[in-house]
């Protein structure tokens, strides 16, 4: 996109060289008639970028433009592109992770639960959590919808319901945009700290996070290094989207249309590629793995779980326990 | 057919959609709510932020009810001259819908900006809803009754102490015909000549021009017949922007006959775009331009001799005078080559039939009247007027311009051209039907003042009133000074602007010094709001053209009749019935309503627009307004699609009634209905016979000058028994020619009657005089043109430069050439002291050219009309140009920091004026020439005027007039302000 | 069945802005919607044209191929129409036209657009044909009256063609042969990916 404001540049140069040429020149006859544009040069000026221009007496400024083709090839990029691409992510991670399921089945707690529970999450965290997830999946549905939703859902529901509830989830998108963006934020500050790359995630890399064979646990803090790349691509990805998307929000502020469609553009993508991510971390955190989601559920993970996935989490914590219980049996003097 | 959707709605059956289409159709659908809540008709205000889901339209003012009956009314477009047919359809008393009106061989169905938002005008939301009137300061609504009431005695009074001189009646060129002869008919029962109308400020100069060469004022052929044209000049006309529809025919002709289009203009005009020639000249120096042309065509014999042999007189003199229009001396003053003007003199002359358009970037000008002689000097010496394709294609202004001056809304005139003289003021009175010692005993006997001498009621009724451009100096101006018993004290404004004329600081103190000021129009206008004033101050509601009935004539002088199409909106009434009320308050009604056929009105009686059509069709001789019946008007109107595009005449497979007509019978028109004179398409036009629409020059002079003969010479029309030049019929001249035997005895009874049963001023009666149409009948019958057979002249001895010379505007931007050419010297004319001469001494003097460093000049814009208050306020083009604004050249823009769209001071040489305004950098204007529109008002030297207007009738769009900045200039014969040329500064704001 | 298309012809048009106004005229388009206007290119300069520009009624509609609710249909006739009732004024059309033609309502933050409001080719909407409801969401629908919009019929100079496109590109072809120049069918290839060729 960046190419089509060079271009646009390049269109405007020719623009005034052309009009230039037709530009009076003292004394001799000027004839309007033979002089006067026509398409086929005002075209070929315009190259690849750019737009027909000229004075409008309405105050939409914008409108002067009388041609744009530009536009046609976001069309195609919108209607066409990231209609597949979306199609893609989606059912692609679908695929593959129901391929993965059928291959390695729920990944089980290898000692079998032992009843007693660690705290992992604290309810701070666990409402971030939830608040980001809840809106990011009604993002992304809404998202999804206005992409696909015209290929998936409107031969089901017909098109006065598909419009309606399209008409709903562009409201809900709008608005649910802010409290996403704002539990990203708090994300961001409680967990950066535990996010940090460090050498053990190469390790856990190495080992596939020994979520491809039983019996194989890397050790980790209290994230993993695929639960940091989760992190990143959220704090990275989800600040891609906020930022785009309110320039999406705002046009007036995201510049010229050609702006715009950049913005919307990565946003698309972005949205995709994140959404298929976050259905990944949704089957891991569900059926994916035992004892998973009591981490975001009650907050509270099993022993033996925290120990099979983050053994020196459960390390730091258990110390940080015995210190505490010493300073409580120990009152101070 | 039409698919209307694809059937997707088969799936659509299912619980889901079910339940989400019945979970959310209701909030989204807020234009019901906002419609049931009554939002849906708002202000601007509403229209910008009260949008709903939905983009809302006024329900049932648009829609149309196909299985109901839709009558379809035919009037025509009242905004500029061309004269558009509208069809309007009408369901249950409302206007719902416009449909495009095939059948006009003048317009085809299209319209401009404005024709095509006519409709509108009867929603009418801005108008004036009721009568109104100031007090102390705010507007009270009153009935009718009581506004007749106070304003016929606050006439009364004023006639009492200062004279009925003292009461000035500004009309306009928006009357029906019939309005405009009444208007002018109830001045004369009041008892003044200061009677004028919009004429006054865009073609005046070009009448006195116009009829001080050949005999009549008035277009010389149509916008059809510029088809046949091979070359086409536009100077000082933006018909693209001014006659949108006027364009259909110049650019189809320029095509299929491969026509130069040559556009001589100070600015680069939408017209322009379409030239094959532009050719850009300093504003005001139309006369040099023009003779250095003519200095070519006389170099190199491109002159049609033949034809200046047997048509026109004087040509010689030119000759001479144009000697020393040298391509250098021409250059010089205007800015433009030799070679350029070679070039298209030479296809003026060669390239014929050659056609020269103008309007008022001509008109408007000190010189105004000598311009227009100019350009007919042009066209007599190419040979190029009295067949098609040729011509003085005056482009008028208004919708009804052409037939408001013929009808005599002009300070010098009668109806017709009569002018004042007893013999128009007998005239008329024999047609009205009133003595004529009843006119005298209506006029003011002037005392001696001023070194003036006195003057009997009977010489003050010829004394030509004063013109609508100063209105506002007789106001406030010494008494010593005006030609009148005492200063104006009242002005009835029906239908005229506030802000389109020159010099408005001092126009409105004109309107703070009135005793009474009256305004009848559908919208207030600037007469409504510039002023300070707290108490007698009223306000008429005037319909439109549209809600009542009536003729109208077009620039082409074809006359359409207009139907009624609604009943008059809210409370206003039409121009009919507001003067016959007026009138009877006044004491004269009975005497000037007698001839009518009067019927129950609105409010009160008013008389048929067709028995008014009737009486003119008695008086009108002069210029051929007696064979346009309402019976033959309305037949055309219902046959127009039998009419050539190109002759515009009635083909022969027409209906009987229509069949050989030529489209709205343009005048003249001779003798009575029952000669069915067919009208005449195009003026002097000496290739058919006078019965079929042709002419000759009208020898209006004397029948010698210098020993030469003033008739043609071996040039007679079609079938004229007499083979050479004569002149006028009279009586005595049938008896000369043994032809009186062919009139009836009814006819010579009434001749004897109009010379007053005296047997020896019998051969004194004229073509003009007779009512009985026999000596028009007689003549015709013998292939002769009734006003006679004489030349044009090319020197009209009578004006202040018999020959035109140039002339440098008063504010000229060439200082240096004001002692070689000087502007006219001072006089006095219609009651006023004109000191230009004066004004342009004081200019030079000191200096404004190097203060004032832009020339401005101003003109038209496609989506408003004239003051532009109507237009304005019709939110459909109001959208169009929301800001007033001064068209500058990007170089003076860098210089002054100015960037497109900013804020501006335009600074005035007079009074130290401003206005604050938009710039538009374009390289329309040239370096040091600024251009301003002339339709906006609302706002004066920064101020916000909006709350002047009564509540709910002001104009959408408000903006500073460009007649702040205008100044002082009066063309010396018609009294013609100078609206193209002043000095202005410009800064950003 | 015809293939409906817009030419103006801009050796014509002359910027009068009837086509603008006989719009607003026919449907009572409201102040700030504008659903037809015309661009004056090379402005005050030799060479100056301008185009009256509307929805043009593509072929494969760029409108239709974002629209997320797909709201637009096309007629027999080649218009290109939508329906109110499911358009959630999200803007995507009018980012993917090249010809500025959706409107809306509002100012377009945070997506409060309201219901995008374009040129019908006098056609209306979804509704039945000539109705009242079809009139108050699109305007009056002059195509199922057997007339033509009424843009290009009141057009002052007869500049703004409208009707089958092969029937208004060979006057379009005849007028430019008689005359000798034309400054091409503007638009055409953007919207039908061919252009009247002479």
């Amino acid at each position: 996109m960046t190419r089509t404001i060079f271009t646009r540049i390049a269109a405007a140069l020719a623009m005034v060289a052309l009009v230039a040429t037709v530009a009076p020149v003292a004394q001799a006859q000027v004839n309007p008639t033979q002089s006067a544009v026509n398409e086929d040069a005002l075209f070929q000026a315009l190259g690849t970028g750019g737009s027909v221009s000229g004075r409008v007496t309405i105050p939409d400024q914008a409108s002067g433009n009388l041609i744009v083709p530009d536009n046609k090839g976001w069309a195609v990029l919108q209607g066409q592109t990231l209609h597949t691409l979306s199609i893609v992510a989606v059912v692609g991670m679908i695929a593959l992770l129901a391929v993965f399921y059928m291959l390695r089945g729920k990944i089980r707690i290898d000692g079998g639960p032992s009843g007693r529970k660690i705290l992992r999450f604290n309810a701070v965290e666990r409402f971030a959590h939830w608040t980001l997830a809840s809106t990011f999946i009604i993002l992304a549905l809404t998202g999804l919808n206005l992409i696909i939703g015209k290929s998936v859902i409107l031969p089901i529901v017909g098109e006065s319901a598909f419009g309606t509830l399209s008409a709903w989830g562009k409201i809900a998108h709008n608005y649910l945009a802010w409290p996403f963006m704002a539990a990203l934020v708090l994300i961001f500050l409680l967990w950066v700290i535990h996010n940090v790359p460090s050498k053990l995630d190469w390790q856990w890399i190495k080992m596939g996070g020994g979520i491809l064979k039983k019996g194989v646990h890397p050790p980790a803090r209290k994230f993993n290094a695929g639960q940091k790349l989760i992190f990143w691509a959220v704090i990275v990805g989800g600040a891609a989207l906020s930022w785009t998307g309110i320039m999406l929000l705002f046009p007036a502020e995201a510049g010229t249309a050609a702006d715009w469609q950049f913005y919307q553009t990565i946003h698309a993508l972005v949205a995709a590629g994140l959404s298929a991510l976050v259905i990944a971390h949704i089957y891991i955190g569900s059926v994916g793995m035992e004892g998973a989601f009591d981490a975001m559920g009650s907050g509270e993970v099993d022993e033996n779980w925290a120990k099979e996935h983050h053994s020196l989490w459960v390390d730091e914590v258990k110390s940080t326990q015995a210190r505490n219980t010493a300073q409580v049996q120990t009152p101070a003097e | 057919m039409l698919v209307k959707r694809r059937t997707r709605e088969a799936a659509a059956s299912g619980r889901l959609s079910q339940f989400a289409a019945g979970v959310a159709a209701k909030p989204l659908d807020r234009r019901s709510f906002l419609r049931a809540s009554g939002l849906t008709v708002g202000g601007l205000a509403a229209l910008g932020t009260l949008g709903a889901g939905m983009t809302r339209r006024v329900e049932a003012a648009g829609f149309t009810d196909q299985s109901q009956p839709i009558e379809v009314k035919t009037n025509m477009c009242t905004h500029c001259s061309v004269g558009c047919t509208v069809k309007a359809e009408v369901q249950n008393g409302v206007w719902v819908g416009q449909e495009p009106a095939w059948h006009s061989p003048i317009n085809r169905g299209t319209h401009c900006a404005k024709g095509a938002s006519v409709r509108e005008l009867v929603h009418g939301d801005r108008r004036i809803k009721y009568p109104m009137k100031k007090v102390g300061g705010e507007w009270q609504r009153i009935s009718w009754d009581q506004a007749y009431d106070e304003i016929a005695e606050k006439m009364g009074e004023i006639r009492q102490n200062s004279g009925a001189d003292s009461v000035y009646l500004l009309g306009s060129a928006k009357f029906s015909n019939e309005g405009a002869y009444l208007f002018r008919k109830f001045a004369a029962f009041w008892g003044t000549n200061n009677v004028d109308h919009q004429a006054r400020i865009c073609h005046s100069t070009t009448v006195a021009g116009v009829a001080n060469t050949w005999g009549y004022g008035a277009q010389t052929n149509s916008y059809n017949d510029i088809r046949n044209a091979k070359t086409v000049i536009f100077m000082g006309s933006n018909a693209a922007e001014a006659h949108p529809v006027s364009m259909q025919h110049i650019l189809e002709g320029k095509e299929t006959q491969n026509a130069n289009v040559i556009v001589l203009d100070p600015r680069f005009t939408r017209t322009a775009a379409h030239a094959t020639e532009f050719v850009r000249f300093r504003p005001g120096t139309d006369i040099a331009v023009i003779h250095g042309m003519l200095y070519h065509i006389f170099e190199n014999g491109w002159e049609d001799s033949d034809y200046i042999a047997q048509r026109v007189w004087g040509m010689d003199q030119v000759r001479e005078v144009v000697k020393d229009y040298t391509p250098d001396v021409v250059e010089d003053i205007t800015g433009v080559d030799g070679e350029t003007l070679k070039r298209v003199a030479e296809q003026f002359a060669k390239e014929r039939p050659s056609t020269f358009i103008w309007c008022m970037g001509g008109t408007q000008h000190t010189v105004g009247t000598a311009n227009v002689r100019a350009y007919n000097i042009l066209l007599l010496a190419t040979g190029n007027v009295g067949h098609e394709g040729t011509g003085a294609n005056i482009f008028r202004g208004h919708c009804n311009v052409q037939g408001a001056t013929d009808f005599g809304l002009d300070v010098g005139n009668l109806p017709c051209y009569y002018g004042l003289g007893e013999g128009a003021w007998r005239h008329w009175s024999r047609v009205w039907d009133v003595p004529y010692d009843y006119f005298v005993d209506r006029f003011d006997a002037v005392p001696a003042k001023g070194g003036r001498d006195a003057r009997t009621p009977q010489q003050n009724m010829e004394v030509p009133g004063i013109t609508s451009t100063r209105w506002f100096d007789a106001v406030t101006i010494d008494a010593e000074e005006i030609d009148q018993q005492d200063n104006i004290k009242a002005m009835i404004v029906f239908g005229h602007g506030g802000n389109t004329v020159p010099r408005m600081q001092d126009a409105q103190r004109g309107m703070d010094a009135l005793d009474l000021l009256v305004v009848a129009d559908p919208h207030p206008t600037t007469f409504a709001a510039l002023h300070s004033r707290t108490d007698n101050t009223y306000l008429l509601p005037i319909c439109t053209q549209f809600e009542c009935s009536g003729s109208r004539t077009a620039s082409n002088r074809s006359i359409q009749w207009g139907e009624k199409v609604v009943d008059p909106i809210f409370e206003s009434d039409n121009d009919y019935a507001v003067i016959h009320a007026l009138s009877e308050r006044l004491g004269f009604a009975d005497e000037m309503f007698k001839n009518y056929e009067m019927v129950e009105g609105k409010f009160g009686m008013e008389p048929t627009p067709e028995s008014i059509l009737r009486e003119i069709n008695r008086g009108a001789w002069s210029v051929g307004y007696t064979g346009q019946s309402p019976e033959r008007l309305k037949a055309h109107m219902a046959h127009q699609e039998h009419f050539d595009l190109v002759t515009l005449r009635a083909k022969p497979d027409a209906p009987a009634e229509v069949q050989g007509d030529y489209y709205g019978l343009p005048w003249p028109c001779w003798g009575t209905a029952e000669l069915r004179h067919p009208g005449t398409h195009i003026l002097y036009n000496t290739n058919l016979h006078p019965m079929e629409g042709g002419g000759a020059f009208r020898p209006r002079f004397g029948l010698e000058r210098d020993g030469e003969t003033l008739l043609a010479e071996g040039s007679w029309p079609v079938g004229s028994e007499i083979e050479d030049g004569y002149p006028q019929f009279t009586y005595g001249v049938l008896r000369q020619l043994g032809w009186d035997e062919d009139l009836t005895p009814q006819e010579l009874a009434v001749i004897r009657q109009v010379a007053g049963g005296d047997e020896e001023a019998m051969d004194g009666v004229s073509w003009s005089l007779d009512l009985s149409g026999g000596i028009q009948r007689v003549a015709l019958e013998h292939g002769c043109v009734p006003y006679g057979n004489g030349k044009a002249r090319a020197v009209a001895w009578n004006l202040p430069d018999p020959i035109p010379l140039h002339r440098e505007p008063i504010y000229t931007a060439r200082p240096d050439l004001v002692a070689q050419y000087p502007t006219n010297e001072d006089r006095r004319q219609q009651r006023m002291p004109n000191i230009g001469a004066v004004v342009q001494q004081d200019v030079v003097e000191r200096g404004v050219a190097s203060e004032f460093p832009i020339i401005l000049t101003s003109g038209r814009l496609v989506e408003y009309e004239g003051g532009g208050e109507e237009t304005r306020s019709n939110p459909w083009l109001a959208e169009l140009k929301q800001d007033m604004f001064v068209e500058i050249n990007p170089a003076d823009a860098q210089a002054r920091g100015i960037v497109d769209g900013g804020w501006v001071w335009v600074t005035g040489a007079e009074g130290g004026s401003r206005a604050r305004v938009k710039a538009l950098v374009t390289e329309r204007v040239n370096p040091g020439l600024a251009f301003m529109p002339f339709h906006f008002a609302g706002w004066f030297q920064g101020e916000d005027q909006r709350g002047n207007y009564p509540e709910g009738t002001d104009p959408i769009v408000l903006g500073e007039s460009v007649n702040v900045i205008t100044t002082y200039g009066y063309d010396p014969v018609t009294g013609m302000h100078e609206g193209k040329v002043t000095l202005c500064q410009i800064a950003a704001a | 069945m015809a293939r409906m298309k817009f030419l103006c012809d801009a050796d014509r048009c002359i910027e009068c802005q009837a086509c603008v106004t006989a719009c607003k005229n026919e449907h009572e388009v409201p102040w700030g919607i504008n659903r037809r206007r015309v661009v004056t290119l090379n402005d005050g300069l030799p060479g100056e044209r301008s185009v009256s520009m509307a929805c043009m009624h593509c072929d494969d509609a760029p409108c239709a191929a974002v629209c997320p609710v797909d709201c637009f249909y096309t007629t027999a006739d080649a218009v290109v129409l939508h329906n109110k009732d499911t358009c959630i004024g999200c803007g995507y059309c009018s980012y993917a036209c090249p010809f500025g033609a959706p409107q809306y309502p509002r100012a377009a933050n945070f997506g409060t657009r309201g219901k995008m409001d374009k040129c019908t080719y006098c056609s209306g909407g979804p509704e039945d044909d000539m109705s009242q409801a079809e009139y108050v969401k699109y305007g009056s629908n002059r195509l199922a009256e057997g007339k033509l919009p009424l843009c290009a019929e009141m057009c002052s100079t007869k500049a703004l063609l409208a009707g089958d496109g092969d029937i208004i590109a060979d006057i379009y072809r005849e007028r430019v042969v008689t005359r000798g120049y034309g400054s091409g069918a503007w638009g055409w290839r953007t919207a039908y990916g061919e252009t009247v060729s002479v």
